[in-house]
This record gives C-alpha cells, sequence and structure tokens, in this order.
C-alpha cells in the first residue's frame, strides 16, 4: 500500500472513533450506564425515587461489544457472496441499525426491570421517561456502532488494511475498547463531576450524597436530557478524542513503523507514547493538587 | 428476598425443575438440529436455538442465585467467566468428537467438562479465596454448563452440522463466534442485571432470560442465511422473534403486576418524594 494511502485510512479510522467515542459516551450519559448507575440504582433506597433513566446492560463494554459485534455480523452475512454481496457502507449502515434496534430492547427491559424491583421505595415506572429517552439512546448507538463497524470494516478488508482477524471479531474488540474508555474517561463527568460540583474540592465523597444525582437540574427536576446536555459539553467530546487517539495513535505507530528495525520501531514507539503519556497525566495531577487544594482553611484531622 | 442485604433468593421455580429442563430441552434440541443437518435436512436448525433459550435460562437463574448474596457490580464478570469456561468446554468436545471421529460425543463432553471446570473454579472461589457463598460450586457450575450449551446451540445453528471441522470454518474463521459469544454472554448476565433490586421476582427474570436468548437465537438465524440455507435462516429468525415477542409482552405484563400503582404513564415524582 501507497504510504499516503496508508496514513489516509489511519486518518479517517482516527475520525470514525472520535465520533463513535463521543456518541457512546453520551448514550450512556443519557442511559446513566456506569460510573453514576450505582448512585441512580441507589438513589431510591436512600429516599430519592427519581426520573431518571436507569439502565445497565452488564456493564458498557459488553453492551458495546454487543452492538459492534452484531452489526458486524449482520453486515457480514450482507456482503457475503451467498447472500446479496451487497455494498459494505449499505451493508454496514443496516447492520447498524440492527444493532440500535437491540439497543432499544435491552434498555427498555432495563428501565422497566430495575424501576419495578424498586416499588418498594416508592420508586416508578414513568412510560414518558421511557418514551423520551429511547429514541435518543438507539440513535446514539446506532451512529457509535456505525462508525466502530466502519473502521473496522476498513482494519479487516484485504485490498485496505487486511487486518487477520475476521471482521465481527475486530467490532468486537473495538466496541470493549470504547465502552471501556467512555466507562473510564466520559461517564466520570456525568458520575463525579455532575454530582458533586457544588462540593469543594477534596471535601471527600459522604455516600448520603449519592442520591442527589438525581435531583435538581438547571430548571426543574433532572431528567436524563439534562444530562446529556451537560456531558456534551465536556465528557463527551473527551471521550471521544480519547478513543480516537487511541485508534489514530495505534495504528499510526503500526503503519509509519511497520518496516523499521524489522517490526520493532512500530513496539519502540508504542513504548514511548505509553511513557510520554504517563509523564503527561502525572504532571496534570499534581498541577490540580497544587492549584485547588487543599483548603486554606485545612488544619488537620478533626478529633472525634 | 433482599438483594442489598444478601442472603437465598426466594424462588417459585426451583433450581432443580430450572437444570432439568436446561439440560434435557439444551441437549435434545442440539442433537436433533445437528443429527437433521447431517442428514440433510437443514431446516430443524432452530431447535438447536430452542435449546440454546432453556440454557440461557438455566444460566440467568444460576445468576440470580449466587448473586443475590450481594455480588453487586460482580454480575457481568461472573456471566464473562462463565462464556469463557464455555467457549474453553465446548470447544475441546467438539475438538475431541472430531479426534476420536465421533462428532456426535461433543455436547456431552463439553457439558461434562464444563462442569469440572466449574466446581473446581467455585471450590477455589470458596475455599481458597474464602467467599464462603454456600450456592457458589453449584452456581458456577449451571452457569459453566449453561454456557457451554449456549455456545454449542448457537454453534450448531450457524454451521448446521457438529462436526468440529464444519464449525471451525463457518462459524470461528469467518468470525461469527464473537456475535455468538457476545449474545451468550448477555443472555445469561441481562436478565437477572436488568431486574436487579430488592423487588426483583424469579418469573419475571425467567421470562426475561427466554426473550434475550431468542435474540441470539434471531441473531444466529441471521447469520445462518450466510453460512447455510437462506430457508433454514429465516425459519430460526420467524421462531426467535415469535419466542422473543411473547416473552417480551409476558416480561412487561409482570412489570406491570410487580410494580403496581408506580406504573404510570406520566406524572410527578411520588409524594414526599422532594
Amino acid at each position: 500500500m501507497e504510504p499516503a494511502m496508508g496514513m489516509g485510512l489511519v486518518a479517517l479510522m482516527g475520525a470514525a472513533a472520535t465520533v463513535a467515542g463521543c456518541s457512546e459516551d453520551l448514550e450512556s450519559d443519557i442511559g446513566s450506564q456506569s460510573n453514576p448507575n450505582s448512585q441512580v440504582q441507589l438513589a431510591a433506597q436512600v429516599g430519592y425515587p427519581h426520573r431518571i433513566f436507569n439502565k445497565a446492560i452488564s456493564g458498557e463494554p459488553p453492551s458495546n461489544a454487543m452492538y459492534c459485534a452484531v452489526g458486524a455480523g449482520v453486515a457480514m452475512m450482507l456482503m457475503s457472496e451467498s447472500v446479496m454481496s451487497a455494498s459494505p457502507l449499505l451493508a454496514i449502515a443496516i447492520g447498524a441499525f440492527v444493532a440500535a434496534l437491540l439497543n432499544g430492547v435491552f434498555s427498555t427491559t432495563a428501565y422497566l426491570g430495575r424501576n419495578a424491583s424498586q416499588t418498594r421505595f416508592n420508586q416508578y415506572v414513568y412510560l414518558d421517561v421511557l418514551r423520551n429517552q429511547i429514541l435518543s439512546l438507539m440513535g446514539h448507538a446506532y451512529i457509535a456502532t456505525f462508525c466502530i463497524v466502519g473502521l473496522s470494516y476498513v482494519l479487516w478488508e484485504q485490498t485496505l488494511i487486511g487486518h487477520p482477524f475476521p471482521f465481527p471479531v475486530i467490532a468486537l474488540i473495538w466496541g470493549l475498547c470504547v465502552g471501556a474508555i467512555g466507562s473510564s474517561t466520559g461517564d466520570v463527568h456525568y458520575g463525579a463531576e455532575r454530582e458533586f460540583q457544588d462540593f469543594k474540592f477534596g471535601s471527600g465523597l459522604n455516600a448520603a450524597d449519592s442520591g442527589n444525582i438525581t435531583r435538581f437540574a438547571e430548571a426543574g427536576v433532572r431528567s436524563s436530557m439534562d444530562n446529556a446536555w451537560f456531558c456534551s459539553k465536556f465528557g463527551g467530546p473527551a471521550t471521544g478524542v480519547a478513543f480516537g487517539m487511541v485508534v489514530f495513535l495505534d495504528n499510526w505507530r503500526s503503519t509509519a513503523f511497520a518496516e523499521v528495525l524489522n517490526g520493532w520501531g512500530a513496539v519502540l514507539v508504542g513504548l514511548v507514547i505509553v511513557l510520554a503519556l504517563v509523564i503527561y497525566n502525572r504532571q496534570i495531577e499534581t498541577y490540580a493538587r497544587k492549584k485547588y487544594g487543599p483548603y486554606p482553611e485545612y488544619a488537620g484531622d478533626i478529633e472525634a | 428476598m433482599s438483594v442489598a442485604a444478601g442472603g437465598e433468593a426466594v424462588s417459585t421455580e426451583t433450581a432443580n425443575q430450572v437444570d432439568t429442563k436446561g439440560i434435557v430441552v439444551g441437549l435434545v434440541g442440539i442433537y436433533i438440529a445437528g443429527i437433521a443437518a447431517d442428514a440433510g435436512i437443514p431446516y430443524l436448525i432452530f431447535l438447536a436455538g430452542i435449546g440454546a433459550v432453556f440454557a440461557t435460562k438455566m444460566g440467568a437463574d444460576a445468576v440470580r442465585r449466587v448473586c443475590s448474596y450481594g455480588i453487586g457490580t460482580g454480575v457481568p464478570s461472573i456471566g464473562m467467566l462463565a462464556l469463557g469456561m464455555g467457549l474453553i468446554s465446548a470447544m475441546f468436545g467438539l475438538a475431541l468428537g472430531a479426534i476420536i471421529g465421533v462428532p456426535y460425543v461433543g455436547p456431552i463432553v463439553g457439558l461434562v467438562v464444563a462442569l469440572v471446570i466449574g466446581f473446581i473454579v467455585g471450590t477455589l472461589a470458596n475455599k481458597v479465596i474464602k467467599l464462603n457463598i454456600p450456592v457458589m460450586e453449584r452456581c458456577l457450575m449451571e452457569i459453566a454448563g449453561a454456557g457451554v450449551l449456549v455456545m454449542t446451540g448457537l454453534a450448531v445453528m450457524i454451521a448446521g452440522s457438529m462436526d468440529f471441522a464444519v464449525i471451525s470454518e463457518k462459524v470461528i474463521t469467518t468470525g461469527y463466534i464473537a456475535p455468538v459469544f457476545i449474545l451468550g454472554a448477555l443472555g445469561i448476565l441481562h436478565p437477572f442485571n436488568a431486574s436487579l433490586g430488592p423487588d426483583e421476582t424469579q418469573d419475571r427474570t425467567l421470562v426475561h432470560a427466554y426473550s434475550v436468548g431468542a435474540i441470539g437465537m434471531t441473531i444466529a438465524g441471521v447469520c445462518s442465511i450466510a453460512t447455510i440455507n437462506p430457508i433454514a435462516g429465516i425459519i430460526s429468525i420467524v421462531i426467535g422473534l415469535a419466542i422473543w415477542y411473547a416473552n417480551f409482552m409476558g416480561f412487561v405484563r409482570l412489570v406491570k403486576r410487580d410494580a403496581g400503582a408506580g406504573y404510570v404513564g406520566t406524572g410527578l415524582l411520588p409524594p414526599g418524594a422532594m
């Protein structure tokens, strides 16, 4: 393959991954999956019944792996010569649509089941909450699945990058990856920042405050759409950049340095990237600690 | 039953009943489908899917019993563990069948291996790590056994054969193993995870397990259009969708029953909640 073509494909995959990461994170924020889910799940038990969409589909990595694997499986079936040799773009769109339908079914059962299991805490099943959020969940899941199945296709197709793994398995791995990144990057913005934004830095988190995440929005009772609005300002794009960087840097080093030192060049560049990120992260952490904490009035531990 | 406090789950259908149905229907479905497909009748492969649906229910019930001891966020982990044990055992059984030249021993060998692995892992968890959950060994055996039957059932649906060489060519090399693996895992995990809470009821969780199992069966039917025969695939899809629809509506009915007056179209938060 021409180097320019290879770098173009790597850039395309990075762009698709950025969109997918952002969309995946907003999907999980609307559904309160992952990081904030334990707080939403506990809210009714600590006396805060709510109108937030509460879904958990076995954790974010497995659920996104399912959407992507199913999308790729359906696309592969449509593209196979024994069926209709569909064009890849059409096949991937249909596969992502099937995955979005699965997202709708799994989200519906999770919302209905979890709220019905908390009846004794006065938690209602609100059908308008279900109707209002379900299509935006499916829409975001569609975008994320389409992008990830698309980048997996670019990675797998023999005339493009030609990865040796089968197409649905590559999609499964990238689905797991985007779920893990969304869960650890973007959802923290919702689960921690959204809930504790009025608490002082370093003041510690009281378990009794857990249910607060479901209470007041900028106006009125908080709904899942408010969370999507809030998270689309930082958490979603941050997830997109994180996942886009993972896909781009990983494929960039293995494409650009494949011939250097008989393949070891790519390994060395990977090590350098990891080391640079570790050092950079540590610097951000120490900078934040110095800048925002400890409190001026902190005067040692108070005796009980 | 209290999920938060932990303790033995309340059941209307005993574990022995669920296991018997899961293993018998699972194995019978897989064998009829596999033998008929080898005899040149691929239209009965949906029976392997029905076997997988019952096996999914067996796994979901085991997850429910072991997780009622307060495992919480460990629910997905335990299901992934199960499907890992299930995948290894299923492939070992089918490969052993191919090595000794009798492919039909594959599912039974896989089931036995999974039960043994499940027992070892359960004993390690209870005796070495000292989790001290009374049902741990049995539940891990059941989950691993369910994993084998689900994986084998859906793989036979896609390959249209119990021969390891055919499964390897049509399921593993093509990559259809990925949706099979993850849908099998979510079928076992999702029913209890989606009903988590102190007012969870067994009949609701198990109806949900049938419906999620039927989704796996439907997607396996979609994949089998490319690998076996479009008509056989469409029969599987239609039957899978019918099972899904019936159980999904049953699930919604049970949600209405369990939520009682709390099942509302819209409304403010309950009185006193603010």
